[in-house]
Protein backbone atom coordinates (compact mmCIF):
# COMPACT_ATOMS: atom_id res chain seq x y z
CA UNK A 1 0.00 0.00 0.00
CA UNK A 2 1.46 3.41 -0.92
CA UNK A 3 1.87 6.15 1.68
CA UNK A 4 -1.25 8.12 0.79
CA UNK A 5 -3.47 5.08 0.86
CA UNK A 6 -1.96 3.87 4.11
CA UNK A 7 -2.69 7.26 5.69
CA UNK A 8 -6.18 7.33 4.21
CA UNK A 9 -6.84 3.84 5.51
CA UNK A 10 -5.65 4.71 9.03
CA UNK A 11 -7.67 7.93 9.25
CA UNK A 12 -10.78 6.30 7.86
CA UNK A 13 -10.72 3.15 9.96
CA UNK A 14 -8.88 4.15 13.13
CA UNK A 15 -9.60 7.83 13.68
CA UNK A 16 -12.99 8.69 12.27
CA UNK A 17 -15.93 8.08 14.52
CA UNK A 18 -18.48 8.25 11.75
CA UNK A 19 -18.60 6.54 8.38
CA UNK A 20 -17.94 8.81 5.40
CA UNK A 21 -20.38 9.02 2.52
CA UNK A 22 -17.49 9.41 0.10
CA UNK A 23 -13.89 8.29 0.56
CA UNK A 24 -11.36 10.89 1.72
CA UNK A 25 -9.64 12.61 -1.17
CA UNK A 26 -5.93 13.38 -1.24
CA UNK A 27 -6.55 17.09 -0.82
CA UNK A 28 -9.62 17.08 1.41
CA UNK A 29 -9.07 19.48 4.31
CA UNK A 30 -8.61 17.41 7.44
CA UNK A 31 -7.98 20.16 9.99
CA UNK A 32 -10.51 22.68 8.74
CA UNK A 33 -13.19 20.03 8.59
CA UNK A 34 -12.42 18.86 12.11
CA UNK A 35 -11.42 15.35 11.04
CA UNK A 36 -8.05 15.89 12.73
CA UNK A 37 -7.44 17.84 15.93
CA UNK A 38 -4.38 18.06 18.17
CA UNK A 39 -5.05 14.72 19.87
CA UNK A 40 -5.85 13.18 16.51
CA UNK A 41 -2.45 14.27 15.27
CA UNK A 42 -0.84 12.44 18.19
CA UNK A 43 -2.70 9.28 17.24
CA UNK A 44 -1.71 9.70 13.62
CA UNK A 45 1.90 10.37 14.59
CA UNK A 46 2.06 7.12 16.54
CA UNK A 47 0.98 5.31 13.41
CA UNK A 48 3.35 7.14 11.06
CA UNK A 49 6.38 6.91 13.32
CA UNK A 50 5.92 3.20 13.90
CA UNK A 51 5.02 2.22 10.35
CA UNK A 52 7.76 4.24 8.67
CA UNK A 53 10.34 4.12 11.49
CA UNK A 54 10.81 7.88 11.64
CA UNK A 55 10.44 10.73 14.10
CA UNK A 56 8.31 13.79 13.60
CA UNK A 57 8.69 16.54 16.17
CA UNK A 58 9.31 20.23 16.83
CA UNK A 59 8.90 22.39 13.74
CA UNK A 60 7.15 19.61 11.84
CA UNK A 61 4.24 19.63 14.28
CA UNK A 62 2.26 22.38 12.59
CA UNK A 63 -1.27 22.24 11.24
CA UNK A 64 -0.16 22.81 7.63
CA UNK A 65 1.68 19.49 7.64
CA UNK A 66 -1.52 17.69 8.60
CA UNK A 67 -4.02 19.65 6.54
CA UNK A 68 -4.59 16.90 3.96
CA UNK A 69 -3.53 13.36 3.09
CA UNK A 70 -1.19 14.83 0.48
CA UNK A 71 0.55 17.10 2.97
CA UNK A 72 0.92 14.29 5.51
CA UNK A 73 2.38 12.01 2.82
CA UNK A 74 4.80 14.79 1.80
CA UNK A 75 5.92 15.16 5.41
CA UNK A 76 6.50 11.41 5.67
CA UNK A 77 8.52 11.34 2.46
CA UNK A 78 10.56 14.34 3.58
CA UNK A 79 11.40 12.71 6.92
CA UNK A 80 12.16 9.36 5.28
CA UNK A 81 14.71 10.93 3.01
CA UNK A 82 16.26 13.30 5.56
CA UNK B 1 12.42 -5.33 29.88
CA UNK B 2 14.10 -4.35 33.14
CA UNK B 3 12.17 -3.43 36.28
CA UNK B 4 15.09 -2.29 38.45
CA UNK B 5 16.72 1.08 38.97
CA UNK B 6 20.36 1.45 37.97
CA UNK B 7 22.92 1.88 40.79
CA UNK B 8 23.16 5.59 39.91
CA UNK B 9 19.37 5.98 40.10
CA UNK B 10 19.32 4.19 43.45
CA UNK B 11 22.01 6.52 44.79
CA UNK B 12 20.21 9.62 43.49
CA UNK B 13 16.95 8.50 45.06
CA UNK B 14 18.62 7.99 48.43
CA UNK B 15 20.23 11.42 48.25
CA UNK B 16 16.88 13.01 47.45
CA UNK B 17 15.07 11.17 50.25
CA UNK B 18 17.66 12.33 52.79
CA UNK B 19 17.54 15.87 51.39
CA UNK B 20 13.74 16.10 51.53
CA UNK B 21 13.53 14.76 55.07
CA UNK B 22 16.22 17.06 56.38
CA UNK B 23 15.60 20.21 54.41
CA UNK B 24 12.02 20.26 53.10
CA UNK B 25 9.88 18.63 55.77
CA UNK B 26 10.59 20.78 58.83
CA UNK B 27 7.79 23.33 59.13
CA UNK B 28 5.64 21.80 56.38
CA UNK B 29 2.50 21.79 58.56
CA UNK B 30 2.97 25.42 59.54
CA UNK B 31 3.57 26.48 55.94
CA UNK B 32 0.35 24.69 55.02
CA UNK B 33 -1.55 26.57 57.74
CA UNK B 34 -0.16 29.86 56.48
CA UNK B 35 -0.50 28.98 52.76
CA UNK B 36 3.16 29.87 52.48
CA UNK B 37 5.26 29.20 49.40
CA UNK B 38 8.90 29.13 50.51
CA UNK B 39 11.33 30.70 48.07
CA UNK B 40 14.11 29.55 50.37
CA UNK B 41 13.10 25.90 49.91
CA UNK B 42 12.67 26.46 46.18
CA UNK B 43 16.26 27.68 46.07
CA UNK B 44 17.42 24.64 48.03
CA UNK B 45 15.70 22.37 45.53
CA UNK B 46 17.32 24.29 42.70
CA UNK B 47 20.71 23.88 44.38
CA UNK B 48 20.04 20.12 44.41
CA UNK B 49 19.55 20.37 40.61
CA UNK B 50 15.92 19.28 40.90
CA UNK B 51 15.01 21.87 38.26
CA UNK B 52 17.82 20.91 35.90
CA UNK B 53 17.54 17.13 35.62
CA UNK B 54 16.05 16.58 32.14
CA UNK B 55 17.44 19.58 30.28
CA UNK B 56 20.40 19.54 27.88
CA UNK B 57 23.73 20.30 29.50
CA UNK B 58 24.48 23.02 26.96
CA UNK B 59 21.57 25.01 28.43
CA UNK B 60 22.45 24.50 32.09
CA UNK B 61 20.69 21.18 32.55
CA UNK B 62 21.98 17.84 33.77
CA UNK B 63 21.05 15.87 30.65
CA UNK B 64 19.40 12.98 32.46
CA UNK B 65 16.91 10.77 30.66
CA UNK B 66 13.25 11.08 31.53
CA UNK B 67 13.05 7.79 33.43
CA UNK B 68 15.77 9.06 35.78
CA UNK B 69 13.95 12.36 36.21
CA UNK B 70 10.75 10.47 37.00
CA UNK B 71 12.61 8.20 39.43
CA UNK B 72 13.99 11.23 41.28
CA UNK B 73 10.57 12.92 41.52
CA UNK B 74 9.08 9.60 42.61
CA UNK B 75 11.58 9.57 45.49
CA UNK B 76 10.89 13.23 46.19
CA UNK B 77 7.15 12.53 46.40
CA UNK B 78 7.85 9.70 48.82
CA UNK B 79 10.03 11.72 51.15
CA UNK B 80 8.78 15.30 50.86
CA UNK B 81 5.68 16.18 52.87
CA UNK B 82 5.24 19.55 51.18
CA UNK B 83 3.08 18.51 48.23
CA UNK B 84 2.50 22.12 47.16
CA UNK B 85 6.21 22.71 46.75
CA UNK B 86 6.51 19.55 44.65
CA UNK B 87 3.76 20.77 42.36
CA UNK B 88 5.52 24.13 41.97
CA UNK B 89 8.70 22.31 40.94
CA UNK B 90 6.96 20.09 38.40
CA UNK B 91 5.18 23.11 36.88
CA UNK B 92 8.61 24.62 36.25
CA UNK B 93 9.92 21.43 34.63
CA UNK B 94 6.92 21.18 32.32
CA UNK B 95 7.51 24.74 31.11
CA UNK B 96 11.14 23.85 30.50
CA UNK B 97 10.29 20.72 28.55
CA UNK B 98 8.02 22.72 26.25
CA UNK B 99 10.87 25.13 25.61
CA UNK B 100 13.23 22.23 24.89
CA UNK B 101 10.78 20.63 22.49
CA UNK B 102 9.53 23.66 20.59
CA UNK B 103 11.58 26.82 21.16
CA UNK B 104 14.32 28.06 18.85
CA UNK B 105 17.97 27.55 19.77
CA UNK B 106 18.20 31.26 20.61
CA UNK B 107 15.20 31.02 22.92
CA UNK B 108 16.58 27.91 24.60
CA UNK B 109 19.88 29.65 25.21
CA UNK B 110 18.12 32.71 26.59
CA UNK B 111 15.52 30.95 28.75
CA UNK B 112 16.68 27.55 29.92
CA UNK B 113 19.74 28.44 32.06
CA UNK B 114 17.69 30.63 34.44
CA UNK B 115 14.86 28.11 34.45
CA UNK B 116 17.09 25.11 35.17
CA UNK B 117 18.91 26.99 37.92
CA UNK B 118 15.62 28.09 39.48
CA UNK B 119 16.67 31.73 39.32
CA UNK B 120 13.42 32.55 37.56
CA UNK B 121 10.09 30.91 38.34
CA UNK B 122 7.85 29.83 35.48
CA UNK B 123 4.12 29.33 35.14
CA UNK B 124 2.10 27.78 32.34
CA UNK B 125 -1.08 29.75 31.64
CA UNK B 126 -3.89 27.81 30.00
CA UNK B 127 -7.01 27.77 32.18
CA UNK B 128 -9.45 30.68 31.94
CA UNK B 129 -12.53 31.58 33.97
CA UNK B 130 -14.73 30.14 31.21
CA UNK B 131 -12.57 27.27 30.01
CA UNK B 132 -11.11 24.53 32.19
CA UNK B 133 -11.51 21.01 30.80
CA UNK B 134 -12.50 22.55 27.46
CA UNK B 135 -9.11 24.23 27.45
CA UNK B 136 -8.99 25.22 23.79
CA UNK B 137 -12.22 27.22 24.15
CA UNK B 138 -10.07 30.02 25.54
CA UNK B 139 -10.69 33.71 24.83
CA UNK B 140 -7.33 35.29 25.58
CA UNK B 141 -6.21 36.77 22.29
CA UNK B 142 -2.87 37.43 20.62
CA UNK B 143 -3.34 39.98 17.87
CA UNK B 144 -0.51 40.25 15.36
CA UNK B 145 1.00 43.73 15.22
CA UNK B 146 3.88 45.27 13.30
CA UNK B 147 6.29 44.64 16.15
CA UNK B 148 4.92 41.40 17.56
CA UNK B 149 1.69 40.48 19.34
CA UNK B 150 -0.83 42.34 21.48
CA UNK B 151 -2.14 40.14 24.30
CA UNK B 152 -5.52 40.58 25.94
CA UNK B 153 -7.41 38.35 28.34
CA UNK B 154 -7.26 36.65 31.71
CA UNK B 155 -6.11 33.30 33.03
CA UNK B 156 -7.06 31.83 36.38
CA UNK B 157 -5.98 29.19 38.92
CA UNK B 158 -2.54 29.17 37.32
CA UNK B 159 0.08 27.31 39.36
CA UNK B 160 3.02 29.54 40.38
CA UNK B 161 1.25 32.61 38.92
CA UNK B 162 1.61 34.91 41.95
CA UNK B 163 5.36 34.26 42.16
CA UNK B 164 6.17 33.71 38.48
CA UNK B 165 8.88 35.68 36.72
CA UNK B 166 7.99 34.23 33.32
CA UNK B 167 4.75 32.85 31.90
CA UNK B 168 4.15 30.45 29.04
CA UNK B 169 0.89 31.88 27.78
CA UNK B 170 -1.52 30.14 25.41
CA UNK B 171 -3.71 32.53 23.41
CA UNK B 172 -5.88 32.61 20.30
CA UNK B 173 -3.77 34.03 17.50
CA UNK B 174 -6.17 33.22 14.66
CA UNK B 175 -9.84 33.17 15.59
CA UNK B 176 -10.79 32.02 12.09
CA UNK B 177 -9.14 28.68 12.65
CA UNK B 178 -10.10 25.89 14.98
CA UNK B 179 -8.03 25.24 18.11
CA UNK B 180 -5.54 23.23 16.10
CA UNK B 181 -3.93 26.05 14.15
CA UNK B 182 -5.59 28.97 15.90
CA UNK B 183 -3.74 28.93 19.23
CA UNK B 184 -0.14 30.00 19.84
CA UNK B 185 2.22 29.97 22.79
CA UNK B 186 4.16 33.00 24.04
CA UNK B 187 6.75 33.71 26.69
CA UNK B 188 5.82 36.76 28.75
CA UNK B 189 8.05 38.44 31.34
CA UNK B 190 6.60 39.60 34.63
CA UNK B 191 7.61 43.19 34.00
CA UNK B 192 5.93 43.39 30.59
CA UNK B 193 3.69 46.45 30.33
CA UNK B 194 0.03 45.46 30.54
CA UNK B 195 0.72 42.22 32.40
CA UNK B 196 -0.27 41.75 36.02
CA UNK B 197 -0.58 38.84 38.43
CA UNK B 198 -3.19 38.60 41.17
CA UNK B 199 -2.81 37.39 44.73
CA UNK B 200 -2.61 33.72 45.62
CA UNK B 201 -6.04 32.08 45.78
CA UNK B 202 -7.04 30.27 48.98
CA UNK B 203 -7.47 26.54 48.49
CA UNK B 204 -8.56 23.30 50.18
CA UNK B 205 -5.16 21.65 49.74
CA UNK B 206 -1.75 22.16 48.15
CA UNK B 207 -1.74 25.37 50.14
CA UNK B 208 2.01 25.89 49.79
CA UNK B 209 1.57 26.07 46.03
CA UNK B 210 0.50 29.50 44.86
CA UNK B 211 -2.31 29.64 42.30
CA UNK B 212 -3.69 32.83 40.91
CA UNK B 213 -5.00 35.01 38.14
CA UNK B 214 -2.99 36.55 35.33
CA UNK B 215 -4.32 39.55 33.43
CA UNK B 216 -3.12 40.74 30.03
CA UNK B 217 -4.38 44.17 29.09
CA UNK B 218 -2.96 45.46 25.80
CA UNK B 219 0.24 43.66 26.69
CA UNK B 220 2.64 44.10 23.78
CA UNK B 221 5.25 41.39 23.33
CA UNK B 222 7.86 41.15 20.54
CA UNK B 223 7.63 38.59 17.74
CA UNK B 224 10.48 36.74 19.45
CA UNK B 225 8.10 35.91 22.32
CA UNK B 226 6.40 33.31 20.15
CA UNK B 227 7.37 29.78 21.25
CA UNK B 228 7.32 27.39 18.35
CA UNK B 229 5.42 28.56 15.31
CA UNK B 230 2.19 30.51 15.01
CA UNK B 231 -0.75 28.17 15.39
CA UNK B 232 1.31 25.46 17.06
CA UNK B 233 -0.06 26.09 20.55
CA UNK B 234 -2.57 23.23 20.73
CA UNK B 235 0.04 20.83 19.45
CA UNK B 236 2.57 22.09 21.94
CA UNK B 237 0.10 21.80 24.82
CA UNK B 238 -1.01 18.31 23.83
CA UNK B 239 2.59 17.15 23.68
CA UNK B 240 3.34 18.82 27.04
CA UNK B 241 0.48 16.97 28.66
CA UNK B 242 2.17 13.63 27.98
CA UNK B 243 5.22 14.73 29.95
CA UNK B 244 3.16 16.38 32.69
CA UNK B 245 0.95 13.32 33.11
CA UNK B 246 4.05 11.30 33.84
CA UNK B 247 6.07 13.70 35.97
CA UNK B 248 3.28 14.76 38.34
CA UNK B 249 2.11 11.16 38.94
CA UNK B 250 5.69 10.31 39.88
CA UNK B 251 5.29 12.58 42.92
CA UNK B 252 1.79 11.25 43.58
CA UNK B 253 3.00 7.65 43.54
CA UNK B 254 5.72 8.52 46.04
CA UNK B 255 3.14 10.15 48.32
CA UNK B 256 0.98 7.05 48.03
CA UNK B 257 3.89 4.83 49.05
CA UNK B 258 4.58 7.03 52.08
CA UNK B 259 0.93 6.89 53.12
CA UNK B 260 1.03 3.11 52.78
CA UNK B 261 4.21 2.81 54.83
CA UNK B 262 2.89 5.06 57.60
CA UNK B 263 -0.48 3.33 57.60
CA UNK B 264 1.11 -0.11 57.93
CA UNK B 265 3.21 1.17 60.84
CA UNK B 266 0.13 2.64 62.50
CA UNK B 267 -1.89 -0.55 61.94
CA UNK B 268 0.84 -2.58 63.64
CA UNK B 269 1.22 -0.26 66.63
CA UNK B 270 -2.36 0.82 67.31
CA UNK B 271 -4.20 -1.69 69.45
CA UNK B 272 -7.91 -2.21 69.98
CA UNK B 273 -9.91 -5.06 71.45
CA UNK B 274 -6.69 -6.72 72.58
CA UNK B 275 -4.86 -6.81 69.27
CA UNK B 276 -3.21 -4.57 66.72
CA UNK B 277 -5.80 -3.08 64.38
CA UNK B 278 -3.90 -4.49 61.40
CA UNK B 279 -5.06 -7.93 62.49
CA UNK B 280 -8.62 -6.93 61.67
CA UNK B 281 -9.39 -7.92 58.13
CA UNK B 282 -11.25 -4.66 57.45
CA UNK B 283 -8.02 -2.75 58.06
CA UNK B 284 -5.70 -5.29 56.43
CA UNK B 285 -7.70 -5.24 53.20
CA UNK B 286 -7.43 -1.45 52.97
CA UNK B 287 -3.67 -1.76 53.24
CA UNK B 288 -3.55 -4.62 50.75
CA UNK B 289 -5.40 -2.48 48.21
CA UNK B 290 -3.02 0.42 48.82
CA UNK B 291 -0.07 -1.88 48.17
CA UNK B 292 -1.64 -3.36 45.04
CA UNK B 293 -2.42 0.10 43.66
CA UNK B 294 1.10 1.34 44.38
CA UNK B 295 2.64 -1.62 42.55
CA UNK B 296 0.35 -1.25 39.53
CA UNK B 297 0.83 2.50 39.52
CA UNK B 298 4.59 2.05 39.33
CA UNK B 299 4.25 -0.19 36.29
CA UNK B 300 1.99 2.33 34.54
CA UNK B 301 4.27 5.22 35.47
CA UNK B 302 7.57 3.78 34.30
CA UNK B 303 6.19 2.26 31.12
CA UNK B 304 4.88 5.72 30.19
CA UNK B 305 8.19 7.38 31.12
CA UNK B 306 10.15 4.82 29.09
CA UNK B 307 8.01 5.54 26.04
CA UNK B 308 8.76 9.25 26.32
CA UNK B 309 12.48 8.48 26.59
CA UNK B 310 12.16 6.55 23.34
CA UNK B 311 10.53 9.63 21.74
CA UNK B 312 7.32 7.70 21.23
CA UNK B 313 3.77 8.95 21.53
CA UNK B 314 2.28 8.03 24.88
CA UNK B 315 -1.02 9.87 25.20
CA UNK B 316 -2.85 6.68 26.17
CA UNK B 317 -0.20 5.46 28.59
CA UNK B 318 0.29 8.82 30.30
CA UNK B 319 -3.44 9.44 30.74
CA UNK B 320 -3.79 5.93 32.14
CA UNK B 321 -0.93 6.47 34.61
CA UNK B 322 -2.24 9.87 35.67
CA UNK B 323 -5.78 8.65 36.17
CA UNK B 324 -4.88 5.47 38.01
CA UNK B 325 -2.25 6.97 40.31
CA UNK B 326 -4.23 10.10 41.23
CA UNK B 327 -7.40 8.16 42.01
CA UNK B 328 -5.38 5.57 43.95
CA UNK B 329 -3.68 8.32 45.95
CA UNK B 330 -6.99 9.94 46.84
CA UNK B 331 -8.40 6.61 47.98
CA UNK B 332 -5.25 5.80 49.95
CA UNK B 333 -5.36 9.19 51.68
CA UNK B 334 -9.02 8.69 52.55
CA UNK B 335 -8.37 5.17 53.87
CA UNK B 336 -5.44 6.48 55.91
CA UNK B 337 -7.79 8.92 57.66
CA UNK B 338 -10.42 6.23 58.16
CA UNK B 339 -8.12 3.70 59.77
CA UNK B 340 -6.81 6.34 62.19
CA UNK B 341 -10.33 7.22 63.30
CA UNK B 342 -10.55 10.56 65.10
CA UNK B 343 -6.79 11.03 65.00
CA UNK B 344 -6.95 10.97 61.23
CA UNK B 345 -9.36 13.88 61.26
CA UNK B 346 -7.23 16.11 63.48
CA UNK B 347 -5.01 18.70 61.83
CA UNK B 348 -2.31 17.84 64.36
CA UNK B 349 -1.57 14.71 62.34
CA UNK B 350 -0.55 14.49 58.71
CA UNK B 351 -3.25 12.24 57.31
CA UNK B 352 -5.71 15.11 57.18
CA UNK B 353 -3.34 17.29 55.15
CA UNK B 354 -2.45 14.44 52.80
CA UNK B 355 -6.13 13.89 52.09
CA UNK B 356 -6.70 17.58 51.34
CA UNK B 357 -3.63 17.66 49.11
CA UNK B 358 -4.65 14.50 47.25
CA UNK B 359 -8.00 15.81 46.05
CA UNK B 360 -6.48 18.27 43.58
CA UNK B 361 -4.62 15.45 41.82
CA UNK B 362 -7.86 14.23 40.24
CA UNK B 363 -8.63 17.76 39.01
CA UNK B 364 -5.46 19.34 37.61
CA UNK B 365 -3.72 18.28 34.40
CA UNK B 366 -7.08 17.00 33.19
CA UNK B 367 -9.80 15.79 35.53
CA UNK B 368 -10.34 12.07 35.97
CA UNK B 369 -13.41 12.36 33.78
CA UNK B 370 -11.35 13.94 30.99
CA UNK B 371 -8.71 11.23 31.32
CA UNK B 372 -11.42 8.60 30.86
CA UNK B 373 -12.66 10.43 27.77
CA UNK B 374 -9.14 10.50 26.36
CA UNK B 375 -8.49 6.85 27.15
CA UNK B 376 -11.78 5.87 25.53
CA UNK B 377 -10.97 7.83 22.40
CA UNK B 378 -7.42 6.51 22.20
CA UNK B 379 -8.73 3.00 22.65
CA UNK B 380 -10.79 3.48 19.53
CA UNK B 381 -14.21 3.98 21.11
Amino acid sequence: MDTKNAIRDFITHEMLRHALETPLGDDDQLVESGIIDSLGVMTLLSFLEERYALQISGDDLIPDNFSSISSIASLVEMRRTS
Amino acid sequence: MNFTFTPDQVAMRKTIVDFARQELNPGAAERDRQSLFSRQLWDKCAAMHLLALPFPEQYGGDGFDFVTTVAVYHALGYACKDAGLLHALTAQLICGLQIVLFASDEQKAALLPDLAAGRLIYAQAMTEPGSGSDAFAMHTSAQKTESGYLLNGAKTMISNAPVADRVLLFAVSDSEKKAFGGISCFIVARDAAGFSAGKAMDKLGLRTLTNGELVFSDCQVPASALIGRAGQGAMLFTEAMEWERTLIPACLLGEQERILEESVRYARERRAFGQSIGEFQAVAHKLARMKMNAELGALALYSAAALKDQHKRAALETSTAKLFISESLKQAALDAVQLRGGYGYMTEYEAERELRDSIASTLYSGTSEMQLNLIARLTGV
